[in-house]
């Protein structure tokens, strides 16, 4: 593959450039694909026909939900993208760039943050004063067209979003040759990398000491679980995405969960966002259901918060945060999902928080003790085996 | 004697003519007047003083007359004597006041004293006084009144006489607020004996009297134009006028005695000049300085008046322009104080259709007047008069009039009393009657109101539409529209000599001013975008600018998008005549601006003139045209009217809005291709850089592609059917015109011209 296009290139200059990378077998099969579409384009022109490309569309009318697979799954319908259409002259063009940026990575063997390639992108089209692209938005919509046109992932594209999400446990992991010992990270952790493929970070059974993968929303919360060393007590993984997890954090979890067999469970806050987070790491997004297959855990379980933990917990009054008009609607919304529908624990979930008329934090355990949440909350909701599936 | 007949079936509504005849010399008319109308609207002095000898109790005291004269109630005259009292506020109620038991009023004066001081009021002198309500009431209105009774006069003239007309008119100044007004004409030329009682008598005239669609009415303006004349200056009205080739010119140097309204004929002792043809009169026109063009025949009048020339709205300049429009089978010259000379030339060689007199509609009659015209009908039955007196009325429907009426139809006019009158008066409102004949009103026609807008105002569209005639009250009445569309505003051909003169000549303070005083259509917007481009002060004057800074501002002028913020310019015409004051009050402006402009492509703000480079000409056509007051100003809204009008305004406006958005889907065109070229370029370098194929290559292909896709876009839009049959439609529309705009020669005419339209 490289020959072949290193003997079709007649441009010297990029040729020179062009270190050419050695190729893993998935970079040639990207490439390939890569080429397809810029083959497409020659041999349309030379029909004088139209160029277009068919985008799958990643809307929520084309998504369905598979209750075999228990995951999200898109659909067949796509948008098809043409560049003689005045509205998508434009988007068409960017397609494009966005293919030949990719198509440089691989070549080089490099990867780049999403805002990397918008800066790698970017520039006044010739004779305009026009850009190519005037926000980083723009740029990120039509990598993940490309992803979905290409049926390539990010990674395979070498490119990577920004990291979020660590991890402390007992583990030992080889990230890119390096082994990284997950006890040891001191209050800091272990940053998730966007990438984390097998490529990348091999796991090994035998180096994972951990019985259970603990996921908690954010950071403050992941912070007093290390502190307390709660991950050395009970034997876990501890993870955390910064709210809604990134993809790298989703597919470690994926792995971890896979691989190495650790059941997943879940604290997050009181709150259709928290049942949304859920909702995402166990059957996938809506934007991304193409990844769902290798993202999404069905077998997840929320452990808290729950509608009942003010009672339960005998909180006090003033951690109660009103719900809003929004929440209320998307709290119903949540409710109506297929994978929600039909599950009467999930609806009596709900209902209870809408009737509560309130929201809760995991932080709002806190006000009992500062390490309640770690010392009697989750070590209670695991040995009763209380859980929402 | 049928002497009332004829009259206007309108007549009392528009008190604009009733009054004037009021005074009239003429005694024929006042019977009928006095008879017919309703004494509220009457200008409490004038009527006193007439001869009345007919009308019941019209002798006597205006107190007593009033309360007499049939059809009248009397209630809202204004009569000093009822007045006064209330005035004061002594009686508190009204009803209990009654002017004998005034106890005040009797010490002043008796009825013996009052009586002595009643006398007749000549109209001439009334007129005198009165003067606003023919439009003479200020200096620059009097000029523009002079050439407009003396134009209108020409060409009812020249039309009645079958010629085509050709008009000079020559406005020269002789004084530092004098100007001598000339308006010749190629008419038929007037009998010796009659030109004195023509130009030196007001209310003297041949069109009054019947009911057909004219310019002039009632016989009053060139009298009172040369009353005013000869009150202002001292100058005599000289008249020449000429019946043949073969035939001597007379020459009348006169002016109107006042106190009779009777010509006084200055030259010829008393008698007038007679003039030989050939080279010996030549001689003496030459030797007297008697203005004249020769001409085989035709008339001329000269008169010199105290006014003020200007220029810009409602001036001589835009009257004559407006004029050319909407009679595009006349030749005018004209020839300003200035020295400037404008032709408008022919572009019709057609006279319109003859007008036909009709006779009155029933419906259209109103109570004081059917009196009035029993009251005059020969001994017939009330069958026989309804159906020679009015147009419709066959025997079958007089006969149900009158049934309805419970009156026999074979009952004799001379016994029809008040209340048999008011019954019959009711009869014929309840009884159905067909609309009057239509065949009566002779519109300019499609063609020739492209023509004339074609040749005066310039543009790159323009439509025409004329309704079909339609009744309102019972006169029928005719709406036509056209419209000017696009084209260079004036500005825009300005040359650097023009600017400097119009710099130099304008008595504008700031820059601003004169723009916007200076070009027509150019609003205020866009004479501040004109400022911010050629970078100059908004407050600078115009006579401290630097060459430089003329030279920047002409860049601006010629730069700046002007019709971005240009108004609609409404021409409005009654039968054939520009209205050009009070526009607000005109049916024909409210029904522009309760139009919906915006489906037609212009955008337009709530309730406001549609914004663009229009120019819509309305033109009412009536046997009676109703206006709203005595100085022909505005025509009133009655909504059979405002509804002909909306309609033909609609008609022209599709027409616009498809060329419009004809106009915006080429430019669309053209904006599509650009925008797939700008990325063509991109692509390709993509595509060549991931699969290393050649770019100018697949960029020269995917541009062939860009072409034929464009190119298929538009025939795409033809096989949808609608767009493309509705352009085709257009261009083989009769009543619409499409022109090159910088082909056209208004285009290039109007820089020469833009000095007239200065203010």
């Amino acid at each position: 593959m490289a020959k072949r296009l290193i003997r079709r290139n007649r441009d010297a200059v990029a040729e020179a450039k062009e270190v050419a990378a050695k190729l893993t077998p998935r970079d040639k099969k990207t490439m390939t694909s890569i080429v397809g579409l810029a083959d497409g384009v020659v041999a349309a022109a030379e029909k004088r026909r139209d160029p277009h490309v068919d985008i799958p569309s990643r809307t929520l009318s084309n998504i369905r939900y598979s209750p075999r697979k228990r995951i999200i799954e898109m659909g067949n319908s796509t948008n098809r993208r043409q560049l003689f259409d005045l509205s998508q002259a434009k988007a068409y063009m960017r397609t494009m760039l966005v293919a030949s940026g990719c198509k440089k990575l691989l070549t080089q063997g490099k990867t780049t943050s999403l805002r990397g390639m918008y800066y790698m992108l970017k520039h006044t089209i010739e004779g305009t004063k026009e850009n190519t692209f005037d926000e980083q938005s723009e740029c990120d919509t039509v990598i993940e067209d490309v992803e979905v046109l290409l049926t390539s992932l990010r990674e395979e594209l070498h490119l990577y979003a920004d990291k979020r999400g660590e991890m402390v446990g007992n583990i030992i992991l080889n990230d890119s040759g390096d082994e990284i010992d997950c006890s040891r990270m001191g209050s800091g952790g272990y940053a998730i990398p966007s990438i984390v493929e097998p490529e990348v970070i091999r796991l090994d059974p035998k180096k994972c000491d951990a019985k259970f993968v603990l996921h908690v929303e954010k950071g403050t919360v992941w912070q007093r679980f290390n502190e307390d060393k709660f991950w050395r007590k009970h034997h876990c993984i501890l993870t955390h995405g910064a709210g809604q997890p990134p993809r790298g954090v989703r597919r470690m979890l994926h792995r971890l969960h896979n691989e190495l067999k650790l059941p997943i469970y879940c604290v997050l806050d009181n709150d259709p966002w928290g049942y949304y987070i859920y909702s995402v790491l166990k059957q996938g997004s809506i934007n991304l259901a193409f990844e769902s297959q290798r993202m999404a855990i069905p077998d997840c379980r929320y452990l808290g918060l729950r509608s009942r933990d003010f009672e339960r917990c005998d909180l006090s009054d003033s951690v109660k945060i009103a719900l809003n008009e929004n929440d209320r609607k998307r709290a119903k919304q949540i409710a109506g999902y297929p994978w929600f529908a039909k599950k009467r624990d999930w609806q009596r979930e709900i209902q209870k928080m809408l009737q509560n008329d309130f929201k809760l934090e995991v932080e709002s355990l806190i006000s009992k003790d500062i390490s309640y949440v770690t010392e009697q909350y989750v070590p209670a909701r695991l040995a009763e085996q209380d859980w929402l599936d | 004697m049928r002497l009332g007949r004829p009259l206007p079936a309108g007549y009392n509504r528009h008190s604009r003519y009733r009054f004037t005849s009021l005074l009239g010399g003429d005694s024929r008319e006042l019977e009928i007047v006095e008879l017919a109308a309703k004494p509220t609207k009457r200008p409490a002095r004038k009527p006193d003083k007439q001869p009345v000898k007919n009308v019941p109790g019209g002798a006597g005291a205006r107190r007593v007359r009033r309360a007499d004269t049939p059809g009248s109630n009397g209630h809202a005259q204004t009569d000093p004597a009822f007045d006064a009292p209330s005035t004061n506020g002594e009686a508190v109620e009204e009803s209990a006041m009654s002017p004998v038991v005034e106890p005040e009023r009797r010490r002043r004066a008796t009825a013996q004293s009052m009586a002595a001081k009643q006398r007749d009021i000549s109209v001439s002198e009334f007129f005198a006084k009165n003067r606003h309500l023919l439009g003479f009431d200020n200096p620059r209105k009097a000029l523009l009144t002079t050439v407009k009774e003396a134009v209108d006069n020409s060409l009812d003239a020249c039309e009645e006489a079958g010629i085509l007309p050709e008009i000079w008119v020559h406005v020269e100044q002789t004084g530092p607020d004098r100007f001598k007004v000339g308006v010749q004409d190629n008419g038929p030329g007037i009998v010796k004996k009659q030109i004195p009682l023509i130009f030196g008598k007001l209310l003297y005239g041949s069109k009054f009297h019947h009911l057909r669609q004219s310019r002039g009415q009632q016989g009053i303006g060139i009298s009172a134009a040369g009353m005013y004349g000869v009150q202002t200056t001292g100058k005599p009205v000289k008249i020449i006028s000429k019946v043949a080739a073969k035939k001597p010119s007379h020459y009348y140097e006169i002016q109107i005695d006042t106190k009779r309204n009777e010509p006084q004929i200055l030259n010829g002792r008393g008698e007038g000049v007679d003039i030989p043809p050939g080279s010996k009169g030549a001689e003496y026109i030459a030797k007297h300085g008697i203005e004249w063009v020769d001409q085989p025949h035709g008339t001329r009048v000269t008169i010199e008046l105290q006014s003020k020339f200007v220029r810009g709205r409602g001036s001589v300049d835009d009257y004559l322009t407006q004029t050319a429009i909407a009679n595009p089978h006349i030749a005018l010259h004209y020839t300003d104080p200035e020295g400037n000379a404008r032709d408008y030339p022919r572009s019709a060689d057609r006279l319109p259709a003859e007008p036909k007199e009709i006779k009155p509609h029933p419906y259209g009659i109103e109570l004081g007047r059917l009196i009035a015209l029993l009251h005059e009908a020969p001994n017939e039955t009330v069958s026989q008069f309804l159906t020679t007196t009015f147009t419709r009325v066959s025997p079958a429907i007089a006969r149900k009039i009158c049934h309805t009426a419970k009156i026999s139809t074979r009952a004799s006019t001379r016994r029809i009393g008040r209340k048999e009158a008011d019954a019959l008066f009711q009869a014929i409102q309840a009884t159905k009657i067909a609309a009057p004949a239509t065949d009566c009103i002779s519109p300019i026609g499609e063609v020739l109101i492209l023509k004339g807008l074609h040749q005066v105002v310039p543009g790159e569209f323009y439509a025409a539409a004329t309704r079909p005639p339609a009744v309102y009250r019972g006169n029928p009445f005719q709406i036509e529209v056209g419209l000017a569309y696009g084209g260079q505003a004036a500005m825009q051909h300005v040359s650097k000599e023009m600017l400097r003169d119009l710099i130099d000549e304008t008595d504008a303070r700031t820059i601003r001013q004169f723009l916007i005083h200076t070009f027509n259509g150019l609003g205020s917007d866009a004479a501040d975008r004109i400022l911010k481009g050629s970078g100059l002060g908004t407050r600078q004057s115009p006579s401290s600018l630097k060459p430089k800074e003329v030279e920047g501002l002409l860049a601006a002028m010629k730069g700046v998008n002007v019709s971005e913020g240009q108004t609609m310019e409404v021409l409005r015409y009654a039968n054939r005549v520009p209205l050009q004051f009070s526009p607000a009050s005109c049916a024909i402006t409210q029904t522009i601006l309760g139009t919906n402009w915006r489906s037609y492509g212009l955008s337009q703000s709530r309730g406001g003139m549609p914004k663009g480079p229009v120019t819509v000409m309305v033109h009412v056509a009536s046997v009676w045209v109703p206006f709203t007051s005595e100085s022909k100003e505005a025509i009133a809204s009655y909504p059979e009217i405002q509804k002909e009008l909306r309609l033909a305004l609609q008609a022209v406006g599709r027409k616009l809005g498809m060329y419009v958005r004809r106009r915006l889907k080429v430019k669309q065109q053209s904006d599509r291709r650009q925008i797939f070229l700008r990325y063509l370029g991109e692509v390709a370098t993509a595509v060549s850089e991931i699969n290393a194929v050649d770019r100018s290559a697949l960029y020269e292909q995917l541009l062939s592609v860009a072409k034929k896709r464009t190119a298929d876009a538009d025939v795409k839009l033809n096989d949808r059917g609608r767009p493309i049959e509705e352009i085709q439609e257009l261009e083989q529309d009769a009543n619409v015109l499409i022109v090159d705009p910088t082909a056209a020669p208004v285009a290039i005419n109007r820089a020469p011209a833009a000095p007239e339209q200065t203010e």
